[in-house]
């Protein structure tokens, strides 16, 4: 299934969004039910993560790659997650342009999912991926002050 | 008591399974019992690299953990029951947990267990399996194009087989003045039984024995091909039916997990259960349908049908069912010409390998998708060349004085006279004006339809000889013991066993005239291969044509033997012992009597025996039946669309039914209505849906629409009788009729609402939306 989603950053330039979403520690903070995040190569994170989609609750382990890095306008985000309700595969293409407000970030993913993830979750799963991906964003805004000290 | 045959006696069973003391497998609590359960496959394809297992053995309730490597060797594939030959069938084997490659979503892949049922399920999540993941086959006729996956990588093309019957000469086809097209696709759906499936195994390592408990329809087509898959001899494997709610052919089918129960009970020498899950049943336990059908039907403007060309292309699923190769070519195939006397007729089918879910029998087993294709076609030809529909198809009917019927697939029907039962529903919906009063409402906009469906069916499996000649890896004959005891009270141990159908009441009603007792005096024992000697199962609506005669054979031979215990007792002939109601009289000599009791007693204590007469009283019989049953009916379906929201709702629904001699027509009625619940739920509300991945996307009830009860307007059921001549009662098969006639009868109705449109077909189920859209595109909007 398709996943696409937008928010704006107001008063974040891109540049500074850019580099908050570069963090590691941002993103171990701001990834949701987030356990560890470890890097095991460039730009390749081990994760754990414990999610609640729709009926379904479970901690997923998996592999989290960047690539196609064009800094500062957009990049790929590749999720292969495994848990005991199924596994995740997402593909997501991540944007960010610049408007009147600061950066519009656009997140555009196909997201493939097996097992009760599938049977179950599928109904569910555009309205809850853009509650948690709402939630990250807006931790990810509050992060870019602390990023912008630095 | 006598004459209790044809009467709405009460079910029997129901006090019973009402108050909460039925046994149902889970109800079964043994000594030391351990907890199974069953980690299954979440993609569709692919290949296992690796299981690790380590965490869950080291939960301390954790007893074992099985994988498909684990038992190579140990377990037997297992094999499918219905050998359909001249199809070039390929069977690929079926191990009882995937080895290195699962080949669909619920494919076993380990089997834990554990002292607990929440340990075990804990540590199902405690193993890690590394996939990886393979593209699916998902649909039948994409399967079968060059560059599909292979779901057997020896397998070209995934198809399974490739059956033919009947051929029409090319000047038959050119000389028809209409054909009518149309591809229909009968849509996967789950039988859904209200209790999931399992199984409990206990071995008895002193003697060998292994006793499994499982929710089958069959329990001696479980002994016979679990003995051969466990190698352990029949004489010692014990398999038991417990009460079951519900089956409807998705407890026939032989499965991995019984054979893995059995396997570990004697393995740990403990008693092992599993119990279904809902969620793991959706897809895990077999599907039915999935029949892609392509149809043209041949004839002239007059109305006069003379030929039917139809190819069905079918979703086998990952593997061969116990009974899946059968249902959409010899069940389906030949039944393609329904209750028309169409003279030519040609059938070709491809079973194809997916996957998904192996399709096995479900409630009525190629019959609804062959009454579908017929009853739904005939109406398109009724509407190409402006006929009514009733008038195409009374012109059309097999005629009542060609009984028995030969039809052009070879078939013969046993007996039939279908203008009575069309008959008697135009005169229940009173036809004439209801055409009347849909014009008049279709002036006022609204969407009003009548759909009819006029069937015939096959069932009550079946002679044993014509079993043999389609493949099928068993007889199809029943036997029955009647056992008088000192008393007078009788047990009777019947083959086919019930889960729901009520056998304990018709049988008993069957029994009670025979021998003139009351029903409290019989009581029925089923479902224990080792209390009764063989039986060929519960499917094809053949209990009480082939099973219910068995029963009738037997009492009649208990009232033989009887009436010379009663002669020799009152020094008379035995062809002059009159026996009614219970009682043996002499001919012609008042008061000169014996009671039934009075006889059991005498039989039992042998005192004094006529010279030569072995004592007891008791019969056995083994029926082979010598053709099988071909009930009848018409059903009509009165619905309005709503056209802003394209909504269906059934205004009437009017079926009457000819089974032959009713046993007892309350009973009767409820099959009906069962059957018609399921057939409507066919039409409108159910059906799988799977990704292209081959992901189950309807894998709950809350994606899943079963009927309810407040879907349906009160069910107006009626029968007529038409005695079938090939069994002693006179019965025909009733527990499928209602899903046969119902789906097109449905979808007929909906149609003819939907007329004004110009709409011949929308896939099933007809969701609001589905047929919202085909309004809004016929409004113009």
């Amino acid at each position: 299934m398709n996943i696409e989603y937008s928010y704006s950053f107001k008063g974040v330039s891109r540049e500074l969004l850019w580099k908050t979403l570069q963090n590691k520690e941002v993103l171990q903070r701001a990834l949701p039910g987030c356990q560890s995040f470890e890097e095991a190569g460039e730009n390749v994170f081990n994760a754990e993560l414990g999610l609640n989609i729709g009926p379904i609750k479970g901690r997923f382990t998996g592999v989290v790659r960047q690539v196609d890095m064009q800094e500062p306008e957009a990049y790929r985000l590749l999720l292969e997650g495994k848990g005991k309700p199924g596994e995740i595969d997402a593909d997501a293409k991540m944007s960010l342009e610049e408007s009147d407000e600061g950066t519009l970030l656009t997140c555009c993913a196909e997201v493939k999912v097996t097992g009760i993830l599938a049977s179950m979750g599928q109904r569910v799963m555009g309205g809850v991926a853009k509650v948690i991906l709402g939630q990250f964003f807006k931790d990810i805004q509050k992060e870019t002050k602390e990023i912008a000290k630095l | 008591m006598a004459n209790v045959v044809g009467t709405p006696l009460k079910r029997k069973e129901d006090p019973r399974l009402l108050t909460g003391n039925g046994r149902f497998s889970d109800d079964i609590q043994l000594p030391g019992m351990l907890h199974a359960a069953i980690l299954r496959s979440p993609h569709a394809h692919a290949h296992i690299k690796k299981i690790n297992a380590e965490a869950a053995l080291k939960l301390p309730q954790v007893v074992a953990v099985y994988t498909g490597k684990d038992l190579e060797g140990k377990i037997g594939p297992i094999p499918s029951s219905w050998l359909v030959p001249d199809c070039n069938l390929k069977e690929a084997p079926q191990y009882p947990l995937a080895i290195d490659r699962v080949r669909y979503v619920g494919d076993g892949v380990a089997l834990v267990i554990a002292e607990d049922r929440y340990a075990v399920r804990d540590a199902l999540d405690l193993i890690d399996v590394e996939y990886e993941a393979l593209p699916a086959a998902v649909r039948q006729k994409e399967a079968m194009q060059e560059g599909a996956p292979l779901v057997h990588d020896d397998i070209e093309h995934n198809i399974a087989l490739h059956w033919k019957a009947g051929e029409i000469a090319d000047e038959v086809l050119e000389s028809a003045e209409v054909v009518v097209r149309e591809s229909f696709y009968v849509q996967r759906v789950f039988p859904s039984p209200i209790e999931t499936r399992a199984a409990i195994g206990e071995y008895n390592p002193g003697s060998g024995e292994l006793t499994l408990w499982c929710t089958s329809q069959n329990p001696h087509i479980h002994r016979m091909v679990l003995s051969g898959v466990l190698g352990i001899s029949e004489a010692k494997l014990r398999v038991i039916a417990p009460d079951m709610g519900g089956g409807f052919g998705g407890k026939i089918g032989v499965y991995p997990d019984e054979a893995l129960i059995g396997y570990a009970a004697r393995d740990l020498g403990r008693p092992v259960k599993w119990i279904e899950q809902r969620s793991e049943h959706f897809t895990a336990s077999n599907a039915g349908r999935d029949e892609v059908i392509d149809v043209e039907l041949y004839g002239q403007r007059d109305g006069a049908l003379t030929a039917i060309r139809v190819k069905n292309t079918a979703n086998l699923g990952a593997y061969l069912s116990t009974m899946g190769p059968g249902v959409a070519t010899i069940d389906f195939g030949l039944m393609i010409t329904g209750a028309y006397d169409i003279p030519h007729a040609s059938c070709e089918t491809f079973g194809v390998y997916t996957n998904t879910t192996p399709t096995d029998a479900y409630r009525g087993a190629g019959k609804p998708e062959a009454t579908y294709q017929i009853e739904r076609i005939i109406d398109l030809y009724a509407r190409e060349i402006g006929m009514d529909p009733v008038e195409l198809r009374r012109k059309n009917f097999a005629p009542k004085e060609a009984f028995p019927y030969t039809n052009a697939q070879g078939l013969i029907y046993d007996s039939g006279d279908y203008e009575k039962p069309l008959q008697k529903a135009l005169e229940i919906v009173n036809y004439e004006q209801l055409r009347q009063e849909q014009e008049e409402m279709r002036k006022q906009g609204k969407l009003i339809g009548v759909g009819i469906s006029t069937y015939v069916e096959l069932c009550g499996f079946g002679p044993s000889k014509v079993a043999g000649a389609i493949g099928f890896q068993g007889g199809v004959w029943e036997n029955s013991t009647v056992r008088v005891h000192p008393s007078g009270k009788v047990t009777v141990y019947s083959g086919t066993s019930p889960h729901g159908q009520g056998h304990a009441t018709t049988f008993g009603q069957i029994v009670a005239d025979k021998l003139g007792i009351p029903m409290d005096d019989i009581e029925l024992v089923f479902s224990d291969t080792r209390a009764i000697s063989m039986s060929w199962g519960t499917y094809g609506s053949r209990s009480t044509p082939v099973g219910g005669a068995a029963v009738a054979i037997a009492a009649d031979r208990v009232v033989e033997k009887a009436k010379k215990i009663a002669a020799h007792e009152l020094e008379a002939a035995a062809d002059d012992i009159i026996f009614e109601s219970g009682i043996f009289q002499v001919k012609g000599v008042p008061g000169q009597q014996r009671t039934f009791q009075e006889i059991a007693k005498a039989a039992n204590m042998a005192w004094n025996l006529p010279e030569g007469m072995e004592p007891s009283l008791e019969a056995q019989s083994f029926f082979d039946p010598e053709n099988f049953v071909y009930p009848f009916g018409t059903h009509i379906v009165v619905v309005e669309v709503d056209k802003e929201t394209g909504e269906i709702q059934m205004k009437r629904y009017v079926c009457v039914d000819d089974v032959g001699r009713v046993i007892n027509p309350l009973t009767a009625e409820g099959q009906v209505h069962g059957g018609i619940a399921q057939g409507v739920g066919q039409a409108l509300w159910e059906g799988a849906v799977y990704s292209s991945e081959g992901q189950l996307l309807s894998g709950t009830l809350m994606d899943y629409t079963l009927p309810k009860a407040r879907f349906f307007p009160p069910i107006e059921s009626s029968f007529t009788e038409t005695p079938s001549p090939v069994n002693p009662l006179g019965a025909k098969g009733v527990g499928e009729t209602g899903t046969t006639a119902s789906i097109p009868a449905v979808m007929n109705a909906v149609m003819d609402a939907l007329k004004p449109y110009g709409v011949k077909d929308i896939d099933m189920p007809l969701t609001p939306e589905k047929v919202w859209r085909v309004i809004q595109e016929g409004e113009g909007n």
